[in-house]
This record gives structure tokens, C-alpha cells and sequence, in this order.
């Protein structure tokens, strides 16, 4: 195999392991639904003015112990809330993913590592 | 030096006006410094500011309201209240503004704003305990449930909760804590204050209003402070932690000082 090939051959791979990234977040977010019976503890109706501490309070524990930790730490992998929470990445990843079709959080890539934080 | 993340935020509120909290806050900040801690008090009661007459400072060129708007950085805003302090420690104080037009424009903020401020509050752990290194930032808050008091409860990681023996107040401290504290996980405290002094004259008797305070709230009562007519009759004004060390109110606030210490 020539060195193109072995180049476009790890791009490639690159581009499927984020494929594959993503799709898993996405899986997480599916598999915590039905977890709560099928349906989401949410309604997305109009995008939500802002996260602040009466929205806070309005959301479901799981999601609000979340949605707090990200508050105290700015802009966070779904690791970091997961050390604050003490709870498991995975889960971690499934309410932050929730948070962020709820309109609350943001989302953006850096890299391999998904970033999440509140839009000031 | 100091380890990072060792320094404390203690919100002092109540679910009532006129419970004693800025009188405790500005103590119990006076009992850390004269121990030689370093101790930071913010007067996050913007509808009603009053560190500034019990300081008996003029102002400075910024206030706690321009930190929150995000026009400075809350250095400027800090005083050094050390040398008047009289502590081996180290007191900064940071005001509210007491101007009609900012408790007026305080009270005119959107969610939006609110959000930013919690943002703004919850980055002072890094700033002010962690790269200034002080042992313990104090917020004097609004009673009852106000947005600039539940910011200063989700920002803080200790909350002492003054109550009267009053039964509005009470039941209110009582619903506030359970409905409020619990749905942020908060280490809340609770302190009795201005309590008749015939209801602690003899051990049993101190004894029975622990427990009967304790069992009403579910949560540790950390203190019951009888009411001193002399602290009364202060108006607000003296800080007995510097000025009265012998004092049973200071002897009191020592005894807060180290059960949230070790809390």
C-alpha cells in the first residue's frame, strides 16, 4: 500500500470513529428515554430563555444535578460532570445530550471530545 | 501554600427579614479573621444593602452591582477592611449599591441576566479561593426566596439558615430548607436566634430546644443564641467579635465558627 493510501486509509478511520462517536451519544440519549418509560421527561416545545436557578429548579432531579455541575464548571466533558456527580459517564453523557435538545446546553467538538456548556 | 479548592462559601439566609443575618455574617467573618483566616464578605442583599453602615464604609469606586452586570472585575469591588479589623487575619468587604436607582434597576433584571449572574458568582470559588487563596468567601443574602439569594445558595458549599422562634418563621425555614435546600443537596445548618433567655436557664431546658428544633426541621441546629438585649440595643452597628472578644454573644459565634469548620 502506498503512503496516499495509507493517509487517506486513517482519515477515514478518523471519520468513522467520530461517525461512530456521535451515534453513541445519540444511543445514550434513546437509551435513557426509555429508561423512563419510553418517553422524555421533557417537551421541546419554544427553545428555553436561559438556565437559570428557577429553571433549575423546574427540571427533573437527574436532569438538574446535571444541569448544576456543568453551571459550577463552565465547559465540561461528560468525564468531568461525571467526576463532580460521581455518577457514570455514560449516564452523564445521556443527560447532558438531553439537556442539549431541551435547548438549555450547548454543544460543540474539539477534536475527539464533545464540550458542553451554557450559553451566556 | 495553600490547597486549592480548601477555602469554604457560607450563605447566611433566612426565610424572614430582620432574623439577625447581617449582624451573624459580619461576625462570624470577624471570628475566621481573628483566627488568622483570610475571609472575603459580599452583601448579595441588593433590595436592602447594609454592610456599608455597619462597616461604616464610604463605597468604593465599584460595587458588587457592577460585578454582576460583568463592567468589572471583583477585585475592584473588594475593600480591605484589615487594619479596622484589628485581626491577625485578613477581611475584605465587598458592598451592594444602596442607591434608589440601583436597588430600583436590581430589581428590573430578566432571567437572562440572572443566569449570567450565577456564572459570575459561581466563578468567584476561583477567583477569590482558589488564585487569591482566602479560607472563606461569606454571602449576606435577601430573605426568603428571591433570585439573588437561591444564586448565592446554588454558588455556596454551606448554608446557615437564622431563624427566630417566631412560628411563621418556623414553619417557612422549615418548607424553605425541604423544598428549596434538598433540590440542590445543600449542607445546610441551621442557627436559632434571639431566643428568649428563660428558654435555655438550666441544661434540659437548652437540651429540650435542640431537639425540638432539630426534630422540626430535620436538619442539624448548629447553635441556639439567646437574645442579648446589649447586641439589641447596638442597632446593628458593633462588631463584637473585634470589640467585645469577651462577650457571651462572640463566645457564641466562636462555638459557629468551628462546628462550620468542621462541618
Amino acid at each position: 500500500m502506498g503512503r496516499l493510501d495509507v493517509k487517506n486509509s486513517a482519515i477515514l478511520l478518523e471519520k468513522i470513529k467520530e461517525s461512530l462517536d456521535r451515534l453513541n451519544e445519540k444511543m445514550e440519549v434513546f437509551i435513557e428515554i426509555q429508561r423512563q418509560g419510553g418517553k422524555p421527561d421533557f417537551v421541546v416545545q419554544d427553545l428555553p430563555e436561559a438556565l437559570d436557578v428557577m429553571t433549575l429548579l423546574s427540571l427533573p432531579d437527574h436532569l438538574r444535578k446535571t444541569a448544576v455541575a456543568i453551571c459550577k464548571l463552565g465547559h465540561a466533558t461528560a468525564e468531568e460532570v461525571s467526576e463532580q456527580t460521581k455518577r457514570a459517564r455514560a449516564v452523564e453523557s445521556g443527560y447532558l445530550n438531553q439537556l442539549v435538545l431541551m435547548g438549555y446546553l450547548k454543544k460543540e467538538r474539539k477534536g475527539r471530545k464533545a464540550f458542553f456548556f451554557v450559553e451566556r | 501554600m495553600k490547597a486549592v479548592g480548601v477555602g469554604k462559601i457560607i450563605a447566611i439566609h433566612s426565610y424572614k427579614g430582620g432574623t439577625g443575618k447581617t449582624l451573624l455574617t459580619v461576625n462570624l467573618a470577624a471570628t475566621y479573621a481573628r483566627r488568622g483566616k483570610r475571609v472575603c464578605v459580599l452583601d448579595l442583599d441588593f433590595r436592602a444593602p447594609s454592610l456599608q453602615s455597619v462597616f461604616e464604609l464610604n463605597g468604593s469606586e465599584y460595587w458588587l452591582n457592577d460585578y454582576l452586570n460583568g463592567a468589572c472585575e471583583i477585585n475592584k469591588v473588594l475593600v480591605d477592611y484589615t487594619p479596622q479589623c484589628k485581626c491577625s487575619g485578613q477581611m475584605l468587604v465587598g458592598l451592594a449599591n444602596p442607591a434608589t436607582e440601583a436597588l430600583r434597576d436590581m430589581s428590573s433584571k430578566d432571567r437572562k441576566w440572572e443566569m449570567r449572574a450565577l456564572g459570575r458568582l459561581l466563578s468567584l470559588k476561583n477567583t477569590l479561593l482558589n488564585d487569591m487563596e482566602l479560607d472563606y468567601l461569606l454571602f449576606d443574602t435577601s430573605p426568603g426566596l428571591q433570585y439573588s439569594s437561591i444564586n448565592a445558595i446554588v454558588s455556596a458549599d454551606v448554608v446557615l439558615v437564622i431563624s427566630t422562634i417566631d412560628a411563621s418563621d418556623v414553619e417557612g425555614t422549615r418548607r424553605m430548607t425541604h423544598e428549596l435546600y434538598d433540590l440542590f443537596e445543600k449542607k445546610t445548618g441551621i442557627l436559632m436566634n434571639k431566643v428568649p433567655i428563660e428558654f435555655l436557664s438550666t441544661p434540659v431546658d437548652r437540651d429540650s430546644v435542640y431537639k425540638r428544633f432539630e426534630n422540626t426541621h430535620t436538619l442539624p441546629v448548629l447553635k441556639v443564641i439567646p437574645c442579648f438585649c446589649d447586641v439589641l440595643r447596638a442597632g446593628g452597628t458593633k462588631i463584637f467579635a473585634r470589640d467585645e472578644p469577651e462577650h457571651p454573644f462572640t463566645k457564641h459565634l466562636d462555638e459557629i465558627a468551628s462546628k462550620v469548620e468542621a462541618f
